[in-house]
């Protein structure tokens, strides 16, 4: 059994990635939520944001947190005719061939990425990289933190914007009952375009803090897609708080698991926990499904 | 025949058959699975466990170790089942990166650099027949499946399980032998792969590329129709052959054109002509 500093350390590092979890699985889970989209080329919209956090501290060496707005945006700009070209035309033919589409596109990009960049492993740099962090028995990297910190920030603002905006009402509108909103004035398919670039945003966010944090490849893609869909199923579709409380906890237990099992297991924690959470405790998405 | 035609020969026939597996679930059950490469994987390394602890001949051994991802098959149906629709598609995904990260790091099955298989490889040309022995598996399964009651209450099931339900026909049961019948044919593919190469690694026997290969097939051939999987299997072989040397260009084509068949061709290339058929009675 490792020491207790270990240990410590090992779980509140946990916690923290939880955070950035909360916020990649929130991209998602609006996404299926408002436009029920499984979107499976997430993890590559997360690599994409890794990229452009990549090259955007490269050529104009600024810090990659002050960069994360610019991602961001740019992301949330480069989904929109994404969704236009691909998505949008597929409306009203079920939740099968948008799911396919995307999956297409998580290939393509893959490859693209493949293609563009190799396979080299990559990480963003700061100049306080690998600079600890310490409080009594517990030393975590200040990377962990500041991606904790602006992740809860970023989940917060999408609170507020779904609950407390004009947009937020119309997208409510849209998930409730697409029909019954399009009658009463909502453009529900300007909606849906919004919804795909802002879950594309926070997935690109989260490449950045991820890339900070950790490293990413042209293929780690699919299992941050994967572990974020864990989080969706725990914490309920469209649940912001749910999302927040789900990701935070697996965070935690993949970290656990990671200390007990070793480290080559944190992912598989993950993933086991979402078979068994599909098996023993599905109520957040039959809920939000049955109808 | 030449070694070249034999192994793509083999190749054509391994696909094909992997593919009339998954068409049995997706195009006529409905369950769009994206964990292919797990029943693939579990057959190819039973079979490897079969031929080196138990000393099993191939013949033996290929049917044998399809039963073991049948087995799986049954004993993740729970998870698998319990949501409807595309929980099941995500939740196959999740079980094959589980299975391959479990490979990777459990030592137990040789770990990331995988298990060789014991004795000599068969020859070219009797892996070549066993493929077409599985491929006639294949069909003489998907002959009974596609004919009899169980295809009509397969079909009902995936249309409206909620009605089906309550006309009687119990839902659980018949999802579950299509799931158990489909891994049982995709572990004997894998089985018979891992006897090609002598021997299994998790990055390539469980690796996401069969079950795009295999998606890719069904959907660009044409899902739920007979003559889909060949054509999809034909037009996918010949597409990688054309671009054997830039394996990245050519899964992002394949991708590509995924994406543009859902969209503008959504029943493949089986059904290109009664689709056109259809353009040209309405004008």
């Amino acid at each position: 059994m490792p020491g207790l500093e270990l240990v410590a350390s090992g779980l509140v590092g946990g916690l923290l990635l939880g955070g950035m979890l909360a916020l990649i699985a929130l991209g998602l889970s609006i996404a299926l939520g408002v436009m029920r989209l499984v979107n499976l080329a997430h993890g590559e919209l997360l690599v994409g944001g890794a990229y452009l956090g990549y090259f955007l501290t490269q050529a104009t060496g600024i810090d990659p947190f002050a960069g994360l707005g610019v991602v961001a945006v740019a992301m949330a700009v480069i989904a929109l005719p994404l969704h236009r070209l691909l998505v949008a035309p597929l409306a009203g033919q079920g939740m099968e061939a948008p799911m396919m589409t995307m999956f297409g596109v998580s290939i393509v990009l893959q490859n693209l990425y493949l293609l563009a960049f190799r396979a080299d492993t990559r990480a963003i740099d700061t100049p306080y990289a690998g600079r600890p962090l310490q409080w009594g028995p517990i030393t975590v990297p200040l990377t962990y933190l500041i991606g904790f910190v602006v992740s809860v920030v970023a989940v917060a603002a999408v609170h507020l914007l779904v609950s407390r905006t004009a947009f937020g009402r119309d997208l409510r509108a849209a998930s409730a009952d697409p029909v019954a909103a399009a009658t009463l004035g909502v453009d529900v398919g300007r909606v849906h375009a919004l919804t795909f670039s802002l879950g594309a945003a926070c997935a690109a966010m989260g490449g950045v803090l991820v890339g900070t944090a950790f490293s990413f490849t042209p293929n780690t893609g699919a299992t941050w897609l994967l572990v974020s869909f864990a989080v969706v199923v725990l914490g309920g579709i469209g649940n912001v708080f749910g999302t927040l409380v789900a990701g935070l906890t697996l965070g935690v237990l993949q970290s656990a698991g990671a200390l007990v099992l070793g480290d080559g297991y944190r992912d598989l924690v993950g993933l086991v926990l979402f078979l068994l959470a599909l098996a023993f405790r599905p109520q957040g998405i039959v809920a939000a499904t049955a109808r | 025949m030449s070694d070249y035609a034999l192994e793509l020969g083999f190749r054509l026939l391994l696909l094909i058959s992997l593919a009339e597996a998954w068409n049995l679930l997706a195009g006529y059950g409905g369950l769009v699975s994206l964990g292919t490469a797990s029943f693939f994987g579990v057959g190819a390394y039973a079979l490897v466990g079969l031929a080196n602890q138990l000393g099993v001949p191939p013949a033996l051994a290929v049917p044998v170790a399809g039963l073991a991802a049948a087995a799986l098959a049954a004993l993740m149906s729970r998870p698998l089942f319990r949501l409807r629709g595309l929980y099941f598609t995500v939740g196959t995904l999740a079980l094959a990166e589980a299975l391959r990260l479990f490979m990777i790091n459990n030592t137990a099955f040789g770990g990331a650099t995988g298990l060789f298989l014991a004795g000599d490889a068969p020859s070219l040309q009797s892996l070549f027949l066993m493929a077409l022995a599985l491929l006639a598996v294949t069909t003489l399964v998907m002959a009974l499946a596609t004919r009899s009651r169980f295809s009509i209450l397969l079909r009902a099931v995936r249309d409206d399980e909620d009605a089906a339900a309550q006309i009687g026909v119990r839902a659980f049961r018949i999802k579950l032998l299509a799931l158990v019948v489909a891994s049982w044919l995709t572990g004997m593919a894998g089985a018979l792969q891992a006897l090609k190469l002598g021997a299994v690694e998790p990055y390539g026997t469980f690796g996401v590329q069969w079950t795009v290969a295999v998606l890719s097939i069904v959907v660009i051939g044409g899902q739920g129709l007979r003559a889909g999987p060949v054509l999809g299997a034909v037009f996918l072989v010949a597409l990688s052959e054309l671009l054997a040397d830039w394996p990245a260009l050519h899964l992002a084509l394949n991708g590509l054109i995924l994406i543009v068949v859902i969209r503008f061709a959504p029943q493949g290339l089986a059904g290109l002509p009664s689709a056109l058929a259809q353009r040209r009675g309405r004008r």
